[in-house]
C-alpha cells in the first residue's frame, strides 16, 4: 500500500525492509549510493575520454545504488520487486567488474566501487548485496 | 586542513561509535547523552566545514576543490541525514545507524585531508 506520509506508523508493514535491521542496511546503501554517485560524477566531469566504459559502469553502479536504497527504505510491494532486481543486479556487476578490472587492469585503474571486488571500500560493495537478498528474503 | 581540530573529531567519532556499538549489543537504543554527544560532534563538523572554506578562500594551492568542499558538506551532513532516517526507530537499530555514520565519519575527514594535500593518482 503506498503510504504518502512516512512519518505515520501505522501505514507502514511490521515486516517492511527499511526497518529493524534493515535501518543499518539502507543506511549503509544510502552511503554507497552518496560515494558511487559522487564518485562517478567527478569521474564524468573531469576525465571521461580516458576509461569511457569504466566510468558509465561507474555511474550504472550508482545509479543501482540509489535505486536500491530508496525501495529497501519504502519496503512495500513493488519497491520489494524493485530492490530484488536491482540487488541482483548490483551482485552481477560487482562480480563482472570485479572480474574485469583483475583481468584487464589498463582499463580500470581503480576506476568504480566495483573494482576489485570493491576492495577500496572494504570489499562492502561485495557483502553488501548477500546481505541485501538475504534481508528480503528474510522479511518476506 | 590537517591538524589537532581534524584529530579530534576522528579520535569523538571513533569514541560514539564505540559508544553505539555497546547500546547495540545492550539491545538499547540510542540514549539522550549518545544524542547530545552527536550533537556535540554535527557542532565540530560545521566548524570543520566553515573553517575548510574560508582557509580554501585563503590558499593559492593546486588541488580538487570542488571534491574538498563536497567531503566537508557530506561531512556535515551524515549526522543530521542519519538522525531524520532513525527519528521512529525505537530499537537499538537505531543505534546501529549511528555506529555506521561515525565509522565512516573518519573516512571522510581523512579524505578531506588527502584532496587538501594534492593530487591523488
Amino acid at each position: 500500500m503506498p503510504d504518502t506520509s512516512p512519518s505515520d506508523d501505522s501505514s507502514v508493514a511490521p515486516r517492511s525492509t527499511g526497518r529493524g535491521f534493515g535501518r543499518v542496511l539502507v543506511t549503509v546503501y544510502g552511503i554507497f549510493a552518496l560515494a558511487a554517485t559522487a564518485r562517478s560524477a567527478v569521474q564524468i566531469a573531469t576525465k571521461f575520454a580516458e576509461a569511457p566504459v569504466a566510468y558509465l559502469l561507474s555511474a550504472v553502479a550508482a545509479v543501482i545504488y540509489i535505486v536500491a536504497t530508496v525501495a529497501l527504505a519504502r519496503g512495500d510491494r513493488t519497491s520489494r520487486k524493485v530492490a530484488t532486481v536491482a540487488i541482483t543486479i548490483e551482485l552481477v556487476g560487482v562480480l563482472a567488474v570485479g572480474l574485469l578490472s583483475l583481468l584487464i587492469p589498463g582499463d580500470f585503474p581503480s576506476a568504480s566501487v566495483w573494482s576489485g571486488f570493491g576492495s577500496g571500500y572494504g570489499f562492502i560493495p561485495l557483502i553488501l548485496p548477500f546481505v541485501g537478498l538475504w534481508w528480503l528474503r528474510r522479511t518476506r | 586542513m590537517t591538524g589537532p581540530f581534524a584529530t579530534a573529531i576522528i579520535v569523538v567519532a571513533l569514541l560514539l561509535c564505540g559508544w553505539a556499538v555497546v547500546l547495540v549489543i545492550a539491545n538499547r537504543a540510542p540514549d539522550k547523552a549518545l544524542l547530545g554527544a552527536s550533537a556535540v560532534l554535527e557542532a565540530m563538523l560545521v566548524v570543520f566545514l566553515i573553517g575548510g572554506i574560508v582557509q580554501m578562500a585563503g590558499s593559492d594551492q593546486e588541488f580538487a576543490r570542488a571534491e574538498f568542499v563536497g567531503y566537508l558538506l557530506a561531512c556535515a551532513a551524515v549526522i543530521p541525514v542519519a538522525a531524520w532516517w532513525v527519528r521512529d526507530e525505537k530499537s537499538r537499530a537505531a543505534a546501529g545507524v549511528l555506529a555506521v555514520v561515525f565509522l565512516v565519519l573518519p573516512v571522510l575527514v581523512i579524505r578531506v585531508q588527502q584532496v587538501w594535500a594534492g593530487p591523488v593518482a
